[in-house]
């Protein structure tokens, strides 16, 4: 074994014992890599269940065009769906703005209109669905988020009346058309701010007549096979659909949402890395100590016929290795804690705030986690450069020391 | 050819350094010549001040010279760089300081190994050659003890055996016994003469001590940076 690996593990490892200064920084360089594994994965699962959620609402692809699709272009558009290997499902929507109210309380809502029996294919909604029935849908009924139902006070059975933008196109065109009276047939709760907050799903019958769209659908959500890359067969579909329409993955459609929570993973991951900054700082400080404590010690290495290099490498190697082991142990340490987090969450929810009102208040009962493996690498690259530049500068340090000099001090 | 005859392994020939001290310049070593044959002990006592370490870290090549020359076993030491003094000191020169200098976290026979791996020989005739040097110098049941478990005397011993490991042509010491009661420095100084005298190694002994300085073959005073 080469002398500077040799004195560096002995100086980590004096007679077999692990020393003081090996486990205090092995400990912070593992605690660093266990809380940015830990807050990136779960940061990861929050910004992951939200994007399933999206899938779930909008499927994999959303096809569209400038225009209301008619009937020539739908059936082209099916042709070029169904004849597409990855494609699982597809169902034609409609969808805009409209305003509802029901006792005096007003909102104006997003709404999409489809085919359930075509939709229950491609979006699994019976699962969000808290009260009252998908079954239930029909021509003259809808479904509202669950925020939106509290914010005007509905519930399953209310009667509300629903205001559309052809109502306004029908009084410059001096007709009246009076709002449509439906039945509020359930509701649904996704679990998503933007969705939760104004949302009302109906029948693509219904959204046609509120639009006057005849028998225009305004595109196509399309479920993809599981395994099937959606960019890949996205930009596919592009080149086969008929001019003037376009096929979106979901991340597209949602491109500022995801544009919010890469950001956020970027912050998160960035403001995590002061943690490892502030352990490679101690590393760098105790074995700028250690340089200092044994200054008399690295002269006797000089004197001995040490290289200068070499006993900057053994500095160096002390850094790595205190890195290498506080990066395995986090790692260890941190796959640990996200595999029990639930079993952690709910220790503290129980012993702090009671599990009721945890989950009354967070509204979820298990912590989401999506670990993924560019950020497990980005993770150990940063914690293992950062570990070996803090020996950097003691070891620079300790090469500078002249023999004679360092002899010579007290 | 040293002053004994034979075969000169260290030569130092119109040695100077000077030192800046404020306004002025103090001149530690004015013009000092030396040389050491092979197998010989010369002792160089001095007063505090005289320029005895200066001598010895310039012969060890650990310091340059601002004049003269230095020869080690012929090749001049002074044009050499400081990586190829630090090549060639591991294997030419053996070096006892009166500090020991011992690497705390090893036990002694890895400090006496140290010197065998920092010039990248380490096997199993030098881990005997380690062991049999211990025994020698009377710690052979304490190789695996840490230098924390040892006594001064004990640590200088280990420190003798360390500067002994590479079979150097030279072994530098500087005020060996400084840190030692009286006993103990004369058995420190008798243990290291004899050892150096068993492996035919010659030896440079630095102190302050008469009774020791008697005891190597020639000896020599520093005064004001010159030999008188």
């Amino acid at each position: 074994m080469p002398w500077p690996l040799y004195l560096a593990l002995k100086q980590l490892f004096p007679s077999g014992r692990i020393s003081l200064f090996t486990i205090i920084a092995t400990t912070g360089i593992m605690l660093g890599v266990t809380i940015m594994l830990m807050v990136t994965s779960i940061m990861g699962g929050f910004g992951y269940q939200i994007g399933r959620m999206i899938v779930d609402t909008q499927g994999d692809i959303q096809v569209t065009a400038s225009t209301p699709i008619d009937g020539n272009k739908a059936a082209q558009i099916e042709k070029v769906l169904a004849s597409t290997p990855e494609v699982l499902a597809s169902a034609p929507y409609a969808a805009g703005k409209v305003m509802i109210e029901y006792h005096k309380h007003a909102d104006i809502p997003n709404i999409q209109g489809f085919s359930v029996e075509q939709m229950k294919k491609v979006l699994p909604l019976e699962r969000y669905i808290i009260a009252g029935s998908l079954e239930d849908l029909d021509d003259d009924s809808v479904i509202l988020s669950s925020i939106l139902a509290r914010s005007i006070g509905a519930d399953v059975g209310s009667m509300i009346s629903v205001y559309s933008p052809l109502m306004m196109e029908r009084i410059t065109q001096n007709e009246i058309l009076y709002p449509r009276e439906v039945r509020v047939a359930g509701i649904f709760q996704i679990g998503h701010q933007q969705l939760d907050s104004s949302t009302v799903l109906c029948s693509l019958r219904l959204m046609q007549d509120l639009y006057g769209l005849n028998h225009q659908v305004h595109g196509y959500n399309v479920r993809l096979k599981p395994g099937a890359d959606v960019d890949v067969v996205a930009a596919r579909l592009e080149q086969t659909l008929p001019p003037g329409v376009r096929a979106a993955t979901w991340r597209e459609t949602n491109a500022e949402f995801q544009s919010i929570v890469t950001f956020e993973a970027n912050m998160i991951f960035f403001l995590m890395t002061f943690i490892i900054l502030v352990a490679a700082f101690s590393i760098t400080s105790s074995l700028l100590m250690s340089v200092i404590r044994k200054t008399r010690e690295i002269g006797l290495l000089g004197a001995m016929g040490g290289r200068a290099k070499d006993v900057a490498l053994c500095f160096c190697v002390q850094g790595l290795f205190l890195g290498t082991a506080g990066t395995a142990l986090g790692l260890a340490l941190g796959f640990t804690m996200l595999h029990f987090r639930d079993n952690i969450v709910h220790f503290i929810a129980r012993i702090s705030v009671g599990e009721e009102t945890f989950v009354k208040f967070y509204q979820f009962s298990s912590l989401p986690e999506h670990t993924v493996a560019k950020n497990v690498v980005t993770i150990i690259v940063f914690s293992l450069v950062a570990s070996t530049l803090a020996g950097l500068i003691p070891a620079w340090r300790a090469a500078r020391l002249k023999p004679v000099e360092a002899l010579r001090s007290e | 050819m040293s002053e004994s005859g034979s075969t000169s392994i260290l030569q130092a020939v119109g040695l100077r350094k000077n030192y800046p001290s404020g306004d002025r310049t103090l001149e530690v070593l004015q013009g000092v010549d030396f040389s050491v044959a092979s197998g010989e002990s010369v002792s160089i006592r001095g007063e505090s001040g005289s320029g005895k370490s200066t001598l010895l870290n310039i012969l060890a090549g650990l310091d340059r010279p601002d004049a003269g020359e230095l020869l080690w076993n012929g090749e001049a030491a002074h044009r050499l760089s400081l990586s190829e003094l630090t090549q060639r000191r591991g294997l030419f020169l053996g070096m006892v300081f009166q500090s020991y200098y011992l690497i705390p976290e090893i036990d002694a026979i890895a400090n006496v190994l140290m010197s065998a791996r920092l010039v990248g020989r380490i096997g199993k005739a030098e881990r005997e050659r380690a062991s049999a040097l211990l025994s020698r110098v009377g710690l052979g049941e304490r190789g695996h003890h840490l230098p924390s478990h040892l006594s001064g005397g004990e640590r200088q011993r280990v420190a003798v055996a360390r500067a002994l490991m590479n079979r150097p042509k030279l072994i530098l010491a500087d005020e060996p016994t400084g840190n030692l009661d009286e006993r103990t420095g004369d058995e420190v100084i008798q243990l290291l003469l004899e050892v150096c005298a068993e492996e035919k190694t010659a030896i440079v002994l630095v102190t302050h001590n008469p009774v020791h300085a008697k005891k190597t073959a020639r000896q020599l005073f520093l005064q004001n940076g010159k030999f008188v």
